[in-house]
């Protein structure tokens, strides 16, 4: 394994996670590049989500390690981790807690148990409250916003951590099309804007292939990780899915066609 | 962001944002509704309200006795016992995550009644074990054997990671250690009465002394427990997330345990098992306030304090001058308000 | 010789709710307190107690011979104690008392217990035991049953001459004193109202009880009661005897204060709160500690 590997913002080596006794990830060794978007993307069960969770230390692997900024995940003080990473989960539990005081929330690896809010605190909440344009709804209760205003209330938050390292586990499920355009537009704002490393799991291809480059998993395990112009001259889609996936360039951006009607027949 | 909405960012300085006078109102409200309680305590008993009057008046060693050593020390126990079972109830349904969570969850009212029972039984086994009893007392055996209960089922959850396992683990200590004082019970028939009587719950032998017990472990479990409702705020995003943001899952679930022990264990003591005061506060409080951890374990501990005064002026007045064991008391106020909550509910729905 | 046996404890039952028929052809036939009727061949030779007091009643009319059982609670005489357990009264031991074949099972509104034994074909007889006065009834209910109505006779003279001489006694020691009284059954605290019978009891004495009937035979106080009556003395059991002094308010209370408290240990206890033949032992054991305390 490279040396660059230790100097990587985010790298595995042999990660092993099990399910019980069904081993769900098997020997994953790869480099989350710095500064850079990375989608993960694959079919359903070749887990994606699993190794997120593996990544952002959530859970504990099996066998191999993971890197944080070249140290053992697992060695990182609880805060310091929490400073560096930031995790969004898929789906959120119901809340009354108003919208600020989620963003808030996203503070505490800074402010700790007893610490208040401190102006630089308050300038990060206000910062990612306008990035993901929640300002509107600051003050209402998560519990009556509609689902799209919620997920980016808790995109600001995981933005407020002003972590190094943003990990989106489905970031854009059930959000209707003009907001998983809005996630995406701020995802790319952060990455290219601020140097921001994200890795997100995406469903839809399209979406994920906003990203700059991409983790293509099968079932098998990892077929393949690069930039996006590389996934696409390896057909790395089309052996994850075992499935002909056409991508076409449209005005800069990467889309899925999917092949219907006479196409498909032919 | 669109058009409609201005670049100026408008951020709010006080943490907890909306609600603030609100919440500043219930708070001068609950303090008033005890005062006014504690005040009752003092005319209401076995004599009528003019004699107490009277005697407030033109005091005389009697009316001393029953007015300031029994009286109102039991008015200020009910309130910090009451409190405190507030306050565990919030904990509870906050770290469950279950709005029928209630602070005895963890097996501690069977492990108190089997405490009170080897108590009593040994007692008149034979006069070196009732000297022994004698020192630890009634209450010290509840306290013991509510500890002791609690701690089989961290053991049998193995150390509560799982808040599942926790539940399941109290369920089964209560019932092995029911079945076993039932066993013990089956020698003795009037210790049978005795402890059918503590697992009514009493107020009536609440002394001073109880109550400065009551208020010092008020203080110690209340500041913590505040302290670490930050913890309980981010439980509420769910259990990566709060883990991801720095939360140590199980120094928090162990801390709030903790205090949810000790205070559930020493109301237990002083007062034997008084239900739904726990259990029915924080939902009381949800009824008027939306509010954050922080606020809503206050309150739930200010709600509860009042809720076990009333019951204890309540059980004092029915019908005097006997008395009603407050458990039944609360029980019956609790009651009808969880079927008046059920009744909302599935009309709603 | 039976007939006329069975007209005499006839007459003597009439007031009592028990009787007696001798039918010739039928073999005997009793009436128990639930006025059930009761058919037997002979006198029952087996017999099985569900409570203290009525294995007390048989073993004092000298029938010890006969049981084959008792519940748990019994423990005199001390040869009962060697006998079979058959439970309590709530929960009797239904195999038991069915595999010894009693004749007879003697026992105190048990509504369920008597229901399974009937329906087991065990003949059951249902005594009351509540009041003063249902101590005379079932000593001659229970003499009627076994056969020996002369020796219930005597016992019950004897325990009434015992009564008498033990209240005469007190009331001479007393001196024309009449102390206020407290008698706690248990802590909570539960007393002893007038109508119960150890309110009897102490009614017999001369005591009088700070407790007012309406407020039913065993009510659950408000201590401060106590304290506001100030009794001259205090019954306490001897596990509360130490404790009463910590009660708040109670160190005022006279009785405790100049410790004028009669605590019993548990074997003298049964006596008080054994509806029995052994009342009168009950009776003078109290009496004797409230000729002593009283102020």
């Amino acid at each position: 394994m490279r040396d660059s590997a230790r100097d990587a913002a985010l790298a595995c080596r042999d990660l092993s996670v099990d399910y019980g006794s069904r081993r769900v990830l098997d020997r994953i060794s790869l480099v989350v590049a710095s500064g850079a978007w990375t989608s993960i993307v694959g079919p359903n069960g070749c887990g994606k989500s699993t190794l997120l969770r593996a990544l952002a230390g959530l859970m504990t692997p099996a066998e191999g390690i993971v890197w944080l900024e070249g140290l053992a995940i697992s060695s990182w003080p609880r805060r310091e981790r929490a400073k560096r990473l930031a995790w969004l989960a898929q789906t959120s539990l119901p809340s009354d807690l108003t919208a600020t005081e989620c963003v808030a929330l996203g503070r505490f690896a800074h402010t700790g148990w007893l610490g208040s809010r401190q102006t630089n605190d308050e300038s990060a909440i206000a910062r990612a409250l306008q990035a993901t344009g929640s300002t509107g709804w600051a003050d209402r209760r998560l519990s009556t916003l509609s689902g799209g205003e919620r997920q980016r209330v808790h995109l600001a938050r995981v933005l407020a951590v002003e972590a190094s390292i943003l990990l989106l586990d489905e970031p854009t499920t059930h959000l209707d099309p003009p907001h998983q355009e809005d996630i995406g537009r701020i995802l790319q704002d952060q990455s290219q804007g601020c140097g921001v490393t994200i890795l997100s799991a995406f469903h839809d291809l399209s979406l994920a292939l906003m990203a700059d480059r991409l983790i293509v998993m099968s079932t098998d395990g990892l077929v393949g990780h690069g930039t996006v112009t590389e996934a696409l001259a390896g057909d790395w889609l089309s052996q994850a899915f075992s499935t002909p996936i056409h991508i076409v360039q449209h005005e800069g951006a990467y889309l899925w066609k999917p092949r219907l009607g006479s196409a498909a027949r032919g | 962001m669109n058009a409609a909405n201005p670049v100026v960012v408008v951020v709010p300085q006080t943490e907890f944002g909306v609600g603030n006078s609100r919440f500043a109102w219930w708070l001068v409200g609950s303090l008033f509704v005890t005062a006014i309680l504690t005040g009752l305590s003092l005319v209401v008993g076995t004599s009528t309200i003019d004699l107490s009057l009277r005697w407030l008046l033109a005091p005389d060693a009697l009316s001393n006795a029953v007015l300031w050593d029994i009286r109102l020390p039991r008015a200020v126990g009910a309130w910090f016992a009451g409190a405190l079972l507030g306050l565990s109830g919030a904990i509870a349904q906050a770290l469950f995550r279950n709005p029928l969570a209630d602070p005895y969850l963890l097996g501690s009212a069977s492990g108190a009644a089997l405490g009170v029972s080897v108590c009593l039984i040994a007692g008149d086994a034979s006069m070196s074990a009732l000297a022994w009893t004698g020192g630890l007392g009634l209450t010290g055996s509840a306290f013991v054997g509510a500890c002791a209960a609690i701690g089989l089922t961290l053991l049998l959850s193995r150390g509560g990671l799982q808040t599942s396992s926790l539940l399941l683990g109290g369920i089964v200590v209560a019932f092995v250690l029911s079945a076993l004082t039932s066993l013990l019970l089956l020698h003795s028939a009037d210790t049978y009465r005795s402890v059918q009587a503590f697992l009514l719950g009493s107020t009536a032998y609440l002394s001073w002394h109880s109550s400065l017990l009551l208020a010092m472990v008020f203080a110690v479990c209340v500041v913590p427990t505040v302290l670490l409702s930050r913890g309980l705020e981010m439980l509420t995003l769910g259990e990566d997330t709060a883990r991801s943001l720095g939360l140590s899952l199980r120094a928090l679930r162990l801390a709030l345990l903790g205090l949810l022990s000790l205070a559930t264990a020493t109301t237990v003591g002083q007062l034997g098992v008084v239900g739904f005061v726990g259990l029915v506060s924080p939902h009381l409080v949800r009824e008027s306030l939306h509010l954050s951890q922080r606020r809503m374990l206050i309150a739930a501990a200010l709600c509860g304090g009042a809720l076990l005064q009333a019951a204890d002026l309540i059980s004092r007045w029915a019908i005097r001058p006997a008395e009603l064991p407050v458990g039944v008391v609360t029980a019956c106020i609790g009651g009808s308000y969880l079927i008046l909550l059920l009744w909302r509910r599935t009309r709603n729905a | 010789m039976y007939r006329r046996g069975a007209l005499a404890l006839l007459l003597a039952l009439a007031f009592c709710g028990g009787g007696v028929r001798a039918e010739p052809d039928a073999g005997l036939v009793f009436h128990d307190a639930l006025h059930h009727e009761l058919r037997l061949a002979r006198f029952p030779r087996r017999v099985v107690t569900l409570l203290p007091s009525l294995t007390e009643t048989v073993c004092s009319l000298g029938e010890c011979g006969r049981l084959v059982a008792t519940d748990r609670y019994s423990n005199w005489p001390e040869r009962v104690k060697s006998l079979p357990k058959a439970g309590g009264l709530d929960d009797a031991g239904i195999e038991l008392i069915v595999s010894l074949k009693p004749d007879v099972v003697i026992l105190a509104h048990a509504a369920r217990v008597t229901e399974r034994l009937r329906s087991l074909g065990v003949p059951t007889f249902d005594v009351e035991t509540e009041t003063y006065q249902d101590i005379a009834a079932t000593v001659t209910a229970i003499g009627g049953l076994l056969g020996v109505p002369d020796r219930a006779r005597l016992l019950n003279r004897e325990i009434e001459e015992s009564l008498q001489a033990v209240t005469t006694d007190a009331k001479r020691d007393l001196r024309g004193r009449s102390p206020r009284v407290y008698f706690e059954v248990d802590g909570g605290p539960y007393a002893a109202g007038p109508n119960s019978f150890i309110g009897g009891m102490l009614a017999r004495l001369g005591a009088r009880n700070i407790l007012e009937s309406d407020l039913g035979p065993f009510p659950k106080l408000n201590p401060e009661y106590v304290v506001r009556h100030d009794p001259d003395v205090i019954f306490v059991s001897e596990r509360s005897a130490s404790s009463l002094a910590d009660r708040p308010g109670w160190g005022s209370v006279r009785a405790v204060r100049e410790q004028r408290l009669c605590a019993f240990p548990a074997e003298v206890g049964d006596t008080i709160v054994r509806p029995g033949p052994r009342i009168a032992q009950g009776l003078k054991a109290m009496a004797d500690c409230l000729v002593r305390v009283a102020p």
